[in-house]
């Protein structure tokens, strides 16, 4: 395994528990399991299974109670807040059900808000932004308000946004959770398109099993645990 | 780390635009509210009572006249450096009985020995004075007030004091302009030669109103008051002698219940306002705990939402301060005509200017922090379930 210039994603022996009133509710108990650079990976599980937790936990925005979770050989755990959270800028992109835009910004400017946390000057921020918004097939909506755009072009400003400052990684909880089908699978033809040309890692929790064809791989969790694995044909 | 944030400030302003608006504007009121209130508080303050000068008035009432030759007397006083006499013409604009002016019949030289420190009254307007018996030294801010200029004629009517041909108008020739040696000192008055008045006069003549006393270096005013009041117990008129101070604020008393009550009132509804702003700005950050969350998880750091939240707050107060400073700017002159009688002098002073930006950035800074701390110490994975 290579140590440089790599972003695999390791669990070991993870642990997990919310504290629910006085009884502590376990989710993940010795939670082990490794992704690979450039994987795409579809979550399924029953609600409430842990899938949104083990993004948040990959992406460094919840902390595990016992175990190691690693990304590229940089062990999470060790960072703190303010470490973590740039760690998080250069590194992972989330994407969400709801998207999650900022309802004043235009999808332009959605696009560049992470870019402010880099080194790029202005006109290389407006360049890139151009850029990503060419590579979801936004280029005419640039000026568009969210409100102004439909479910499956707000979730593809979303996924520009992610993408934006180039992470390796790509955390998508039910990214098609709030679309049509047709929307949808341009939303999933989207990921694959990151997937195989740019090699971005993503690991997606989807509730549609049509969704999983998409993915290298499926994974089903239940009660804490992996319980299945498929792999699926690359398309 | 460059965070250009200004997108985010924006949007946050603009999201609810009459939101911001009306936030603004409340803000605005409260602070002129504040800004008269404390001007009016300074003018109180900032009058041109001197506690080193005494004022000898009837012992009877304001309205009642001492004989002018206690003039002499006083004067041979060793404890009195000076001494001057004042008369009030208690008059009137010719044709406007409501517009009453401020206007004093005096002895030209004693009274720019005694006010010296107090008025402007420099060589040449002094020989302009003296060159014309019906002469007028007209105070800036009454001569701007009237639209009056050096040479106009000012035509008064008196509601007491008639002249030799029975008449009570009075023709005056302003022969210079008199300023305050300070920008507080009120200037809303006009000065005539009492020589002239005096002789004028078809009755009631060689009577005044007021001496102004500079007592000697080294004397004790309250013993000096004393034996003043104590010369003239026995004479058909008494005296009461008090320090320039308590004399303007005994005739300043009867409104000083008055702005007790104003200062109250202002009070109240200027906290009031900021706590309805405060509470705004309250709901306004927390209804975002979603969007720091989401900012949080594209790896904004914690202090940098900070700052986007309290320059959106500093953009409000600074907004409101502004708006609230413009509307007291344009109320103060009006307001300060109206009560020239009241509070010898309504000014925006640099302190009462300086109090409201810090306080415009104390309450931009409580009203933004305590509810971004709020938001920011929030774990990302819950506010980013915050619906
Ligand atoms: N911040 C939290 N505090 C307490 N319990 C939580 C928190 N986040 C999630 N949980 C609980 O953990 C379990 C897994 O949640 P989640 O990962 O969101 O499930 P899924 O995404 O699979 O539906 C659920 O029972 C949920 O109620
Ligand atoms: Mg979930």
């Amino acid at each position: 395994m290579t140590i440089s210039n790599n972003s695999t994603i390791e669990l070991r022996g993870v642990s997990k528990s919310y504290q629910r009133g006085k009884s502590k509710v376990p989710i993940f108990d010795e939670l082990t399991m490794t992704i690979e650079d450039g994987d795409f990976v579809a979550i399924m599980g029953p609600s409430g299974s842990g899938k949104s937790t083990i993004l948040n936990l990959i992406g460094g925005i919840d902390t595990i109670d016992a175990g190691a979770i690693s990304v590229g050989g940089t062990v999470l755990g060790n960072m703190n807040e303010s470490a973590l959270t740039r760690w998080r800028s250069n590194h992972v992109g989330f994407v969400f059900q709801f998207y999650n835009l900022m309802p004043m910004l235009s999808a332009a400017e959605n696009v560049e808000l992470p870019l402010l946390l880099t080194s790029l000057s202005r006109s290389e921020r407006k360049k890139r932004v151009e850029t990503i918004l060419e590579i979801v097939g936004l280029t005419e909506r640039a000026r568009h308000l969210p409100s102004e755009l439909s479910g499956g072009q707000q979730q593809r400003v979303g996924i520009a946004r992610a993408v934006a400052a180039d992470p390796q990684i790509l955390l998508c909880d039910e990214p098609t959770g709030d679309l049509d089908r047709k929307s949808a699978n341009e939303i999933l033809e989207l990921l694959q398109l990151l997937n195989t040309k740019l090699n971005k890692t993503i690991i997606m929790v989807t509730h549609d099993e049509s969704s999983t064809a998409y993915a290298k791989r499926t994974l089903f969790l239940d009660k804490g645990r992996f319980i299945q694995q498929e792999m699926n044909q690359c398309a | 780390m460059r965070v250009g944030s200004t997108m985010l400030v924006r949007q946050n302003l603009t999201r609810k635009l009459s939101r911001s608006i009306l936030l603004v504007i409340c803000i605005g009121i409260a602070f002129f509210v504040f800004g008269v209130l404390s001007s009016f508080r300074a003018g109180f303050e900032g009058s041109e009572a001197n506690s080193e000068r005494l004022v000898v008035a009837s012992k009877i009432g304001g309205n009642e006249t001492l004989p002018l030759r206690y003039f002499q007397q006083l004067g041979g006083m060793d404890e009195i450096a000076e001494v001057t006499h004042v008369t009030r013409l208690r008059a009137h604009t010719a044709g406007n009985e409501r517009n009453i002016i401020g206007a004093n019949a005096v002895d030209a030289q004693s009274y720019a020995s005694v006010y010296a420190d107090t008025y402007d009254f420099n060589a040449e307007i002094m020989q302009a004075f003296q060159a014309d018996r019906t002469a007028t030294l007209v105070g800036r801010q009454l001569a701007e007030r009237e639209g009056w200029a050096v040479g106009d004629r000012v035509n008064l009517t008196s509601f007491v004091h008639m002249t030799q041909d029975a008449s009570r108008d009075w023709s005056f020739v302003i022969a210079g302009l008199l300023d305050g040696a300070e920008p507080t000192v009120d200037t809303n008055f006009l000065i005539v030669r009492y020589d002239y008045f005096n002789a004028a006069l078809l009755r009631n003549q060689d009577q005044v109103n007021l001496f102004g006393i500079k007592p000697a270096v080294g004397t004790d005013i309250n013993v000096l008051a004393e034996t003043i009041d104590m010369t003239f117990a026995n004479s058909t008129a008494q005296t009461r002698t008090q320090s320039e101070t308590a004399f303007m604020s005994a005739f300043l008393e009867q409104f000083a219940d008055v702005a007790l009550i104003v200062k109250l009132i202002v009070s109240v509804s200027f906290g009031t306002i900021l706590l309805i702003v405060a509470n705004t700005m309250i709901f306004a950050i927390r209804e975002r705990t979603l969007e720091i969350g989401v900012l949080k998880v594209l790896g904004f750091s914690g202090s940098s939402i900070m700052r986007i939240i309290l320059t959106e707050t500093l953009v409000l107060f600074a907004a409101g301060l502004a708006l609230g400073f413009a509307l007291t700017a344009a109320v103060i002159p009006v307001l300060g005509d109206a009560l020239s009688s009241v509070v010898p002098d309504l000014y925006l002073t640099p302190k009462v200017v300086a109090t409201s930006v810090g306080l415009a950035v104390v309450f931009a800074v409580l009203t933004g922090f305590l509810p971004a701390i709020k938001a920011l110490r929030l774990p990302v994975a819950t506010a980013l379930n915050h619906r």
